[in-house]
């Protein structure tokens, strides 16, 4: 039982550490030797135990795996052949898609792009989680990553890349009469200027304030300039493409975090020249499409799990894994939004009998769902109600707050991005408490170490207790923590003996959260009711979790990267029970705050 | 192990089938309208507490939008079913029926309440299904009903 030694307690010991080992603010300066100005000091307006005591050791660890592969994509960059730039309209003939994809690998693992450049796209989004979170304890506890100003964090789990760039062009599908597509849980990035919501998406975390921190997207701009592989942007978007002239101050200001009160309202604080800055827009378009082309990349997302296989007769499921997909699409009906890519087969009494749905197994419907998953109380944004060095404060509602993901988006609300489409306005309603309903796909991915793989590398074989096992954080707000307790809580959320009218960490004495207490959800409206009682035994759930492992890459050929991870494993105790050492008591909530659930339109049930 | 067999060899002809184009991922169309819906099982009480009641029911697949919503029409007095609750639930289209599942919320304790559901697409448009007039009483304080199961 090792699990117990990093879990709770000693948060003080990772503040104490963070001051000691100091914020290193150096990129502040403005470059001409100027005094810099006064050291921030580390935001820590946690209680005791809501960070995770190793949290600065695992960040350091996770920038060393973020480096090692930054140098592999510059080794792959420099292995390109001679860009050969030919035809009408000019194309690179031969080698475009591998210049553009490593061009967006390298972006991906640059920590120079963040505020103070310490943090890469990456450092939440590791290869060995399925380009999701990569450090255990922070999955377990806090729930969303740090950023790049030590210890602001955002407000929900980082999602995995994998087929991400699938999802399509943000819709409200008139036949259908609901919502497809979209990137983000809560569906925000929704691709309507690039006509592709992956790559919008590449474009939030940059600025986000809570995450790389820019203040400025001309930011990233700048910084691109000053890349090492300057030249390979230039050669996939143009020569020139990165000839802005940036003011003097530019330095300081890109150094300096978003949200700092020194800005005030202004979101664009570099100012360059009206032409300048549509080519710095440009260039951040060209950041985006980038990371999107790396994304879908044979990378990241390459059809090599065990099911392509399947689905290509190259081998079998093993009973206990046909068994599972059985009940996947049978049973437990989970493949009524985590599509499978099968068609509608005809059985008895159906009423339609078409042969095989023509659209890839993305075991995803591309929608959104409200799950009615409990609020999550580990979850560090509702302790940041204090403003940090540079007068900024991310959630002045502490647990006020309430997630109702994309109906708040639809309202251009708090904590979103703007609706661009304001004939959406009327349906927030309708997706109060809903989030994007993920693939399946690598939701089971865990590190492995292939012979060959790099020195330091850690195996990890399961999600799931007994282990050793690497801890992840399931769904929006992470509340889940094993996939089998993600299952027992589709099968039995409604389970009148287990659904309790209590917060988390409020369970009756008797019950075991997680196991036989679910609390109630954050969000009641729009509970999505196609699970909840699914009737399944504790076999028949082992038998999905079985399933859900034969939807990970790396099965036909090695995924690449996923055996950079060089952290610990965790062991101990059972998956049902995962991580129930971690949970706290939820205090008692405030009322919604008005400023979320009181805007019009007005959600269909108040919001407690 | 026949019916196992048979299930592989269905997915593999799938899978050939599928013809494997990364490029070609889309939203699944609607399935085709079902001409008549009826339900087949229900409306009962699948759960009650003190602060939650599920009413559940079944029908044959209704087609349509892949999202639906079961909706339940309810009141203490048969003649007067003017609150109403609703849910999403998505359809499988591999399914050759539909189990809709509604959420009350905050009824009286050991008080009698009469319903009646319907469902819908998402759009508005009625499955053009409609139960008789059902009643249920719900429990003391502290005291849960176990109903309906799968």
């Amino acid at each position: 039982m090792r699990r117990g030694r990093w879990i709770l307690g000693a948060a003080t010991c990772a503040m104490v550490l963070a001051v000691l080992i100091g914020f290193h603010a150096g990129s502040a300066q403005d470059g001409k030797g100027k005094k810099p100005p006064a050291t921030p000091t580390v935001y820590s307006p946690y209680p005791s135990g809501i960070l995770p005591a190793d949290l600065e050791s695992e960040i350091e660890r996770v920038r060393r795996e973020v480096n090692f592969i930054f140098q592999q994509a510059l080794a792959d960059w420099r292995a390109l052949p001679p860009p050969n730039l030919t035809g009408q309209p000019p194309k690179l003939q031969g080698s475009g898609y591998d210049m553009v994809q490593t061009l967006g690998k390298l972006m991906n693992f640059d920590e120079n792009i963040s505020v103070f450049k310490n943090q890469a796209c990456a450092s939440c989004h590791m290869p060995y989680a399925g380009f999701s979170g990569p450090i255990p304890s922070v999955n377990l506890t806090m729930v969303a990553f740090p950023g790049s100003f030590h210890f602001r964090a955002g407000k929900r789990t980082a999602q995995r890349y994998t087929y991400s760039p699938w999802f399509p062009v943000l819709q409200f599908n008139e036949t259908q009469a609901l919502f497809f597509g979209g990137n983000f849980w809560d569906s925000r990035a929704t691709g309507y200027l690039l006509q592709n919501p992956d790559a919008e998406q590449a474009q939030g975390p940059p600025v986000d304030t809570q995450e790389m921190g820019s203040p400025d997207t001309a930011c990233i701009a700048f910084k691109l300039s000053q890349a090492e592989y300057r030249p390979l942007f230039e050669q996939v978007w143009g020569k020139g493409a990165l000839d802005i002239k940036f003011p003097h101050d530019t330095e300081k200001i890109c150094g300096t975090p978003g949200g700092a009160a020194v800005f005030g309202t202004d979101t664009m604080p570099v100012k360059l020249s009206p032409g300048d800055r549509t080519k710095a827009n440009r260039v951040y378009d060209n950041w985006a499409q980038s990371l999107d082309a790396f994304e879908k990349s044979k990378e990241v997302s390459p059809f090599t799990s065990k099911f392509d296989a399947v689905l290509k007769s190259l081998v079998s499921l093993t009973p206990d894994e046909m068994a599972g997909y059985n009940l996947f699409r049978g049973k437990a009906n989970c493949n009524s939004c985590h599509t499978d890519g099968r068609g509608t087969t005809l059985t008895p009494g159906q009423t339609d009998n078409s042969n095989v749905a023509v659209f890839n197994p993305l075991f995803t419907c591309f929608g959104s769902a409200n799950e009615g998953l409990p609020l999550n109380p580990r979850n560090a944004f509702y302790y940041q109600t204090t403003p940090d060095f540079f007068g900024f404060t991310a959630n002045p509602f502490g647990f006020a707050y309430r997630d109702l993901g994309m109906g708040t988006f639809l309202r251009s609300g708090f904590g979103s991005w703007p609706n661009p489409n304001a004939e959406w306005i009327p349906l927030a309603p309708t997706a109060d408490g809903t989030f994007q309903v993920a693939t399946a796909r690598n939701v089971a991915m865990t590190p492995t170490c292939p012979p060959g793989s790099p020195p330091g590398c850690v195996a990890c074989p399961t999600t799931e207790a007994p282990g050793p096992y690497f801890q992840k954080g399931f769904f929006h707000n992470g509340y889940i923590k094993s996939l089998k307790q993600l299952v027992h809580f589709y099968n039995t959320r409604d389970d009148p003996r287990f659904a309790f009218p209590v917060t988390s960490g409020h369970c009756p004495p008797g019950t075991v959260e997680r196991v036989t207490c679910w609390p109630m959800p954050e969000v009641r409206n729009n509970i999505d009711m196609t699970t909840g009682q699914l009737g399944l035994t504790d076999h028949e759930e082992d038998l999905i979790v079985i399933f859900l492992q034969t939807l990970t890459d790396g099965y036909t050929k090695p995924y690449p990267n996923r055996n950079t991870f060089t952290g610990q494993c965790m062991v101990g105790g059972t998956a049902a029970t995962q991580g129930n050492d971690s949970i706290i008591p939820t205090p008692p909530l405030p009322q919604c705050a008005s400023a979320i659930c009181g805007v019009a339109p007005f959600p269909t049930m108040p919001i407690p | 192990m026949n019916a196992l067999l048979l299930t592989l060899a269905i997915t593999t002809t799938v899978g050939s089938l599928l013809a494997f184009q990364p490029a070609a991922a889309q939203v699944l169309p609607p399935a085709k309208k079902a001409e008549r819906v009826e339900i087949t099982k229900g409306p009962e009480l699948e759960s009650a507490t003190n602060h939650l009641t599920i009413i559940r029911w079944t029908t044959n697949n209704p087609g349509g939008s892949d999202v639906h919503y079961g909706i339940v029409h309810y009141g203490t007095d048969p003649k007067d079913l003017s609150q109403t609750a609703k849910n999403p639930i998505r359809l499988n289209q591999g399914h050759s029926h539909t189990t809709f599942r509604v959420r009350v919320y905050d009824l009286k304790p050991q008080t009698t309440y009469y319903y009646r559901v319907t469902s819908e697409e998402s759009n508005g448009r009625s499955d053009g299904v409609k139960s008789t007039v059902r009643q249920f009483t719900t429990p003391a304080p502290g005291e849960i009903i176990v109903g309906a199961r799968p």
